[in-house]
């Protein structure tokens, strides 16, 4: 969505897929160790999406601590 | 393929070379809830090539789309569901499309994809047109699942 974040994004993907593969998938429920970098691509895809003004329904921008969005 | 495989690969979808249309695709949250399943909501990015008679009449050059992508994957059940629907041009077109992907009931082996789209068209004259390319565009990628399955894994 922005390309500022594709770095972010490429980092995040890695170690989501990772874990998905590896973990999740596997019917472990140990942590999602992604967070800090989830939280880092969130935070610029937020504003990529602010700033071109894309009509998202309902969602909350949130990692999975569900901290709250800024205003 | 066995249903981890495929949905490990139907995660990691886009972009594909045998799907071009789809430019980007962005993770917009995700979560796991109290039954261990991951709840996903992305943002699909997509040129769609639209004729240039439709572009004309669109009057704006922007033929790009979003798509909003709800999906569910369940590792106990060992099931993987999708919804997406466009967030673009709803006035004219909307676009809903659901995706099963679970077990081969007689084969652990294979899985079982289950795909549904519903396309409405708005007061547009070309509707007829639209809903042939749009359902044609959809069918045609369904089959695809094989193909990439079979590229990703080499």
């Amino acid at each position: 969505v922005g390309e500022a974040c594709t770095e972010l994004k490429r980092e995040y993907d890695q170690c989501f897929n990772r874990w998905f593969a590896e973990h999740f998938l596997k019917g472990d429920r140990s942590g999602d160790p992604c967070t800090e970098t989830f939280r880092k691509y969130q935070r610029c895809v937020q504003k990529a999406i602010k700033e071109k003004d894309i009509p998202i329904d309902g969602v909350e921008f949130m990692g999975p601590n569900k901290d709250k969005p800024d205003s | 393929h066995p249903w981890e495989m495929v949905t490990k690969a139907a995660m990691q979808k886009y972009p594909n070379p045998m799907n071009p249309s789809v430019v980007g695709v962005d993770v917009l949250d995700r979560s796991v809830d109290q039954q261990g399943r991951l709840h996903s909501k992305r943002l699909l990015n997509t040129e769609w090539g639209l004729p240039s008679i439709v572009k004309s009449l669109i009057g704006n050059v922007r033929t790009c789309t979003y798509i909003q992508e709800s999906s569910i994957v369940d590792p106990k059940e060992r099931t993987f569901e999708l919804q997406s629907s466009n967030i673009t041009f709803t006035n004219m077109v909307s676009v809903d499309e659901r995706l099963t992907y679970k077990p081969h009931p007689d084969d652990p082996e294979k899985t079982i994809l289950t795909q549904e789209a519903i396309i409405s068209v708005k007061g547009v004259s070309l509707s007829s047109y639209l809903e042939g390319v749009m359902a044609n565009t959809i069918s045609n990628n369904a089959g695809k699942v094989n193909p990439f399955l079979f590229i990703f894994m080499l």
